[in-house]
């Protein structure tokens, strides 16, 4: 393996985040578990977020989720990983109750109407729900990071890249709500009748639909909620201009499949063309194109003495080594049709299953490590010497 | 309890491991059996990336169900459709027209958190709802594509915290009813799909979990790409010399077998809910061939 170079490894070494976007299944979460390892042992101090609601990153680093802030992995973790001072590593599973909490107490300056929000059944209700509070919260949490330089990267876990998009949406949709009038039809300017009158004819409409007691509930939570977006708001701009700095950068993670593929490659356009986000490449998942140079177990290559059994499994196996022959082609193949889209592509090699331990993660930290600082591999697919991976993954085509 | 005579089916699982081409291929199976279908997916923008319209050759899909093969409908489930239709439920037309001219309004109902899954949810129930002329259901079953895991839970939660926060009026009337479908075990069932791998097993007995406590009617497990194994003990002795030895093409294929076979113990040991297993197939595109929808129809059909 090369060195680590600056320069090189712009990626890992330079950014300042790092966010993973890509189609369900596709080992997102386990990539960014993966890159932030690899820049914390180049002596980085790295931050991990997952705003997966599935929680599997906190499995595989062996930390809790739920809590309100970021929690150093433990010391036998990071042994594990092959992370030494000045390295570290953090990890946070956003839970959007907690962080949700924090930002309206932090914003909200008057603590009675703070408490009297927190304990407002719209409030409690909706923020429980993973839809868009989730990325509110996140955005927020991401704002307090960016501005404290608390650490040196953070590594962003998303979630599937439909929902990706939502999240680099939320400024977008917080303004909405702030913009609209509907807002202030909820809460209406003192002495300005027309509003009062428009506030009436709202207020009527709302009761059709939800009964009185929960219109009223839902006014005062909008009016408090009000002030929450408005300062958020503002860090939500903040941050969606940071996104846009060449600190930031996002990887695509994708598997060889034809689905997750397309969910990608609508992604690449969506994040450049209309986000104008700085897009740094793919990392081409599960890839078997290790594999190309191998042989067929073709049984009649098989000296005379050979036992009955093993020519007998051998022709059985011959129709899938075939199978697997052409997928190693055709991952190969692929990962040519990618960089044809002018992108670094990153390949790392299908394992029989996914990393679930320290150690694990930490040689996938090294592979990545390894890829991402030689601008050669870029080119020939792997270059594997770790030592958990399958001594099928060894071979460079 | 069988499949063609429930009013709605939810497919759901972790991302990658087949939901899509699974509900279509149930959708696809059931049309074929004389059911007017509708296969619905869910979907944060409108006018986006449409999973299930791959399968069929179409670039989007609508809020409004169009014929893909005959008797196959599909569609978006799409909040300001929900909204627009509820609008139009609660207040009379000429106030509607006003209120969805509202830049203001519709700003508001796409950025407030759980207000498109609101939307979402009365879409689905005006569809479940629809009647032709002569009082039968315009769909005999609507097939719903659900998001991955935990978004699938949010929305299958939804319905109760809403009745949690508004009681009476037309909403909570509207959630009543679609809850007197979603968690009716004669009207609805949701499937988990899953892969013989590690953590989609592991997701799936959580999501099964995690839908009986929102209390959804679980039909079962359905263990996509399940390989087969042809090796007797002496033949799989031999070969694992020979892998070991020196790997040649095929030695991933032996691998997953191993893996494959502690995963569907695994799902065997630990569930209560029945378990379907579908063969492997090599299909490059995506889409699940005729015969093996049927099988898999036949498998739920035959069901209970």
């Amino acid at each position: 393996m090369k060195s680590t170079e600056a320069g090189q490894s712009s990626l890992l070494l330079e950014k300042r985040v790092l966010v993973c976007c890509g189609a369900g299944g596709v080992g997102k979460t386990t990539v960014s578990a993966g890159l932030a390892i690899a820049a914390a042992r180049a002596g980085r101090r790295v931050l991990v977020v997952t705003i997966d609601p599935s929680r599997r990153l906190a499995e595989t680093l062996g930390v809790k989720s739920n809590l309100s802030q970021p929690v150093s992995l433990p010391e036998e973790s990071l042994t594990k990983a092959g992370i030494t001072p000045p390295g570290s590593l953090f990890a946070w599973v956003l839970d959007p109750q907690i962080v949700s909490d924090g930002v309206v107490r932090r914003l909200i300056s008057n603590p009675d109407d703070a408490e009297s929000l927190l304990a407002n059944r719209i409030y409690r209700n909706v923020t429980a729900m993973v839809a868009g509070m989730q990325e509110y919260a996140a955005i927020e949490a991401l704002h307090g990071f960016v501005v404290n330089d608390a650490y040196d990267l953070v590594v962003l876990d998303t979630p599937p890249s439909r929902n990706a998009l939502r999240f680099l949406d939320a400024p977008t949709r917080a303004r909405s709500i702030l913009d609209s009038r509907v807002l202030s039809l909820l809460v209406p300017e003192e002495g300005n009748l027309i509003r009062q009158f428009a506030t009436r004819l709202f207020e009527e409409v709302l009761d059709l639909a939800f009964g009185r007691d929960a219109r009223v509930d839902i006014q005062s939570f909008f009016k408090l909620f009000g002030r929450v977006l408005g300062h958020a708001n503002k860090n939500q701009e903040a941050v969606q201009e940071y996104f846009r700095t060449k600190r930031v950068g996002f990887l695509l993670v994708t598997s060889p499949a034809r689905e997750a593929l397309s969910e990608a490659y609508y992604f690449e356009k969506k994040t450049r063309e209309e986000l104008g986000l700085n897009l740094c490449g793919y990392i081409l998942n599960r890839s078997t194109s290790f594999a190309l140079d191998r042989a067929l177990p073709d049984p009649s290559s098989l000296p005379a003495q050979a036992p009955a059994e093993l020519r007998r499994a051998l022709a059985k196996l011959m129709g899938a080594a075939e199978t697997e022959r052409d997928t190693a082609r055709r991952h190969a193949e692929l990962a040519e049709e990618l960089r044809g889209r002018k992108e670094s592509v990153w390949v790392l090699p299908a394992m029989p299953t996914s990393p679930t331990d320290m150690a694990e993660l930490g040689s996938l930290g090294d592979l990545l490590g390894a890829l991402m600082s030689d601008p050669e591999t870029k080119r020939t697919s792997t270059n594997l010497s770790a030592a958990h991976l399958p001594e099928t993954g060894c071979s460079c085509p | 309890m069988a499949f063609l005579e429930r009013r709605i089916h939810l497919i759901t699982g972790k991302g990658g491991v087949g939901r899509t081409t699974v509900s279509s291929a149930l959708a696809r199976a059931a049309a074929r059996h004389g059911k007017r279908i509708l296969l619905a997916e869910i979907g944060d923008q409108e006018g986006g990336y449409s999973a299930i319209g791959r399968h069929f050759g179409v670039e989007q899909l609508m809020p409004t169900p169009q014929e893909l093969e005959p008797g196959l409908l599909a569609c978006h489930l799409w909040g300001a459709a929900g909204h627009e239709l509820f609008l139009h439920r609660i207040l009379p037309g000429a106030l509607v027209r006003t209120a969805l001219r509202s830049k203001a309004l519709g700003r508001f109902l796409l950025g407030a958190p759980a207000f498109h899954e609101m939307g979402v949810f009365y879409h689905l129930l005006t569809l479940l709802e629809a009647k032709e002329p002569d009082g039968s259901p315009t769909y005999d079953i609507i097939i719903v594509d659900m998001p991955a895991t935990g978004h699938a839970l949010a929305l299958t939660a939804l319905p109760r915290i809403l009745l949690r926060l508004v009681s009476s009026g037309p909403m909570a009337a509207a959630v009543r009813l679609g809850l007197s479908y979603t968690t009716n075990p004669d009207k609805a069932a949701t499937w988990v799909v899953t892969l013989p791998e590690q953590l989609p097993v592991t997701e799936a007995l959580e999501l099964v979990q995690g839908l009986e406590d929102t209390e959804m009617p679980v039909g079962g497990v359905i263990l996509n790409r399940y390989p087969e194994n042809p090796f007797d003990p002496d033949e799989q002795a031999a070969l694992d010399e020979w892998m070991t030895l020196k790997p040649t093409h095929g030695e991933l294929t032996w691998r997953r077998l191993a893996y494959s076979r502690q995963s569907s113990k695994r799902l065997q040991d630990s569930l209560e809910v029945p378990l379907w297993t579908l063969p492997e197939i090599d299909n490059l595109d995506g889409r699940m061939d005729v015969a093996l929808a049927e099988e898999l129809f036949g498998l739920l059909e035959g069901s209970l």
